[in-house]
């Protein structure tokens, strides 16, 4: 018999509105449905009706977390539709506050993970230590969610000296700090066997339903916008594309901690190279007709956005694909022959932004829906297969 | 390939199926096709272009007709495949064969467009309310937003 379980659209086990149906048989999933909406606000309609100063910060608040990589993937594309060239001190303090924005994203990810994960002591070391960067973002903008740095042809806010200095300081102590923690992980059995063999995302899977970010990375897919379509200042980088061959949540956390140590590299080195002269160019009102398509790797994945001109001040169409988005009908996948104890882990590993994913759009893949009656014995019989061929992996190992 | 051989190279491959191609920018490259050369089309950028990640599909109302943007990125480049599909009679093939991950951008257009697209696996209603009135598409340029008359139960005091 099959039973659907609704989780959400409130829910103790979700961040944000969304509604999971589970169709379970036992205590194993057999299909998921996902059901959006309950965060949509309509933003690429209202974006139309805004200049596109006024869209900068619009695009800021599609999201809490990312916020600046919305901003910063908006402004990419309007420069080149205007053919303004920032100059290379703007450009580096922006994609500083990006990679500090990476840091911050993806140890908020660590704690959740440790949490859903019942390793709540490692939630709150993460949690502590992300305090550190949020504070140097604070310092450098004045804000700890919308940064509002951004503008069209550069940044708004310049860096000196001191804020040099304590950049460099943090990122020693963050540093320090996440490499004690790969330590501890290698050494908490429980942690590794709870992630081990969960949520499992093969690589064509991965490739066939355009997973993109740390999910399609941790799936063996060697993607990164960063390396692929390096923008702005990425090809003076020195840094290296983090993937796993897992395709499970232990591979998700791996790609994530492997992120943070090649962010901490970035920062470093564009703090160090900061170029000298000014930070923003002039920008004119109105963009000539055209059109962009802008890419920028966001803490979640691929970030697109394509901008199309029609001479006013105004855009003709905004589209915002957020790397969330892109990365549920996976998310199907790997829920599926998974446990229901499985799903806060399993779904938070995708690290789902719901507001991000919400300026539109929902999916996909119903349940069956069909109910048959089964002997007790049958049940029994399912029962005892089932736990042979429970999808858990034993002996795992930390890969570090 | 850099993009000059791969523009060389998609006029070789789809000769007078090619309408248009154009590089505006350093790995952008722009392609137009007919609709009903669109699932052959996807095919060949899939398994001779490296274009297996679709990103995604956006679409615009210019009036007379809908022009919607396959984008599908490579490793060196991203192919943006447009094809653009009468007002009078919207509908054209579903790539869902080709590429399974396209399904939820292939619903917005569905629903955000009111286009028809054809084979789709799931064409349910996506994230607009599931009381939401029929024949009513937020992206066509001629739809404006009325906000309904706020009702007070109990009427103003």
């Amino acid at each position: 018999m099959n039973f659907q379980i609704p989780i959400g659209p409130q829910h103790p086990a979700l961040k944000e509105p969304i509604s999971l149906r589970m169709t379970v048989d036992g205590e194993v999933i057999t299909d998921a449905d996902l059901r959006l909406g309950y965060n949509h606000r309509g933003l690429e309609k209202l974006a139309e009706d805004k200049s596109w100063i006024q869209n900068i910060y619009l695009t800021e608040r599609i999201c809490g977390i990312c916020s600046h990589s919305h901003a910063t993937c908006f402004v990419q594309g309007v420069e080149k539709l205007m053919e303004v060239a920032p100059p290379r001190r703007g450009l580096y303090i922006r994609y500083l506050v990006s990679e500090l924005e990476r840091v911050h994203s993806h140890l908020l990810w660590l704690g959740v993970a440790g949490h859903e994960a019942g390793f709540d002591s490692f939630f709150m070391y993460t949690w502590r230590d992300r305090e550190i960067v949020m504070d140097l973002l604070e310092m450098i903008s004045g804000n700890r969610v919308h940064y509002a740095m951004n503008t069209i042809g550069g940044v708004r806010r310049d860096l000196d000296e001191g804020q040099k200095a304590k950049i460099l300081e943090g990122i020693v102590t963050l540093r320090k700090r996440s490499e004690y923690y790969f330590r501890i992980g290698a050494t908490e059995p429980s942690f590794v066997a709870r992630i081990a063999g969960v949520g499992m995302l093969s690589k064509e899977q991965a490739v066939s339903l355009c997973a993109v970010g740390p999910v399609a990375r941790a799936s063996g897919v060697a993607r990164d916008v960063r390396k692929e379509d390096p923008y702005a200042v990425y090809d003076e980088l020195d840094f290296e594309l983090c993937t796993a061959d897992s395709c499970d949540v232990l591979g998700r956390v791996v790609v994530r901690v492997k992120e943070l140590l090649q962010s901490y590299r970035m920062i470093e080195q564009m703090v160090k190279g900061l170029p000298d002269g000014d930070i923003v160019a002039k920008a004119p009102r109105k963009a000539k007709p055209g059109e962009v398509v802008s890419r920028y790797e966001a803490p979640r994945g691929e970030n697109i956005h394509y901008i199309k001109a029609n001479g006013t001040d105004k855009p003709e169409r905004l589209k915002v694909r957020a790397p969330t988005l892109a990365n549920y009908p996976a998310t199907v996948v790997m829920l599926r022959k998974g446990f229901i104890a499985d799903i806060p882990l399993i779904f938070a590993a995708i690290d789902p932004c719901i507001c991000c994913a919400e300026r539109t759009v929902t999916l996909v893949s119903a349940g069956s829906g069909e109910e048959s009656i089964v002997r007790m014995s049958d049940l029994r019989r399912q029962a005892l297969a089932r736990s042979k061929n429970a999808p858990v992996k034993r002996n795992a190992e930390w890969p570090f | 390939m850099s993009d000059i051989e791969i523009v060389e190279s998609l006029k070789r491959d789809l000769g007078a199926k090619a309408l248009e191609v154009t590089n505006p920018d350093r790995r952008r490259i722009f392609l137009k096709v007919a609709p009903s050369d669109l699932v052959p089309a996807v095919t060949l950028l899939r398994d001779k272009y490296d274009c297996a990640h679709l990103s995604t599909i956006s679409g615009v109302d210019k009036g007379e007709a809908f022009e919607f943007l396959y984008h599908l990125a490579s490793r060196v480049a991203v192919i943006s495949l447009r094809i653009e599909v009468p007002r009078a009679e919207p509908r054209f093939a579903s790539i869902c064969s080709a590429i399974p991950g396209a399904i939820l951008y292939e619903r917005e257009l569905q629903e955000m467009f009111g286009v028809s697209v054809e084979g789709i696996p799931d064409g349910r209603r996506l994230n607009l309310p599931d009381d939401w009135p029929e024949g009513q598409y937020p992206l066509r340029k001629d739809w404006k937003h009325v906000r309904p008359e706020e009702v007070i139960p109990g009427g103003k005091s």
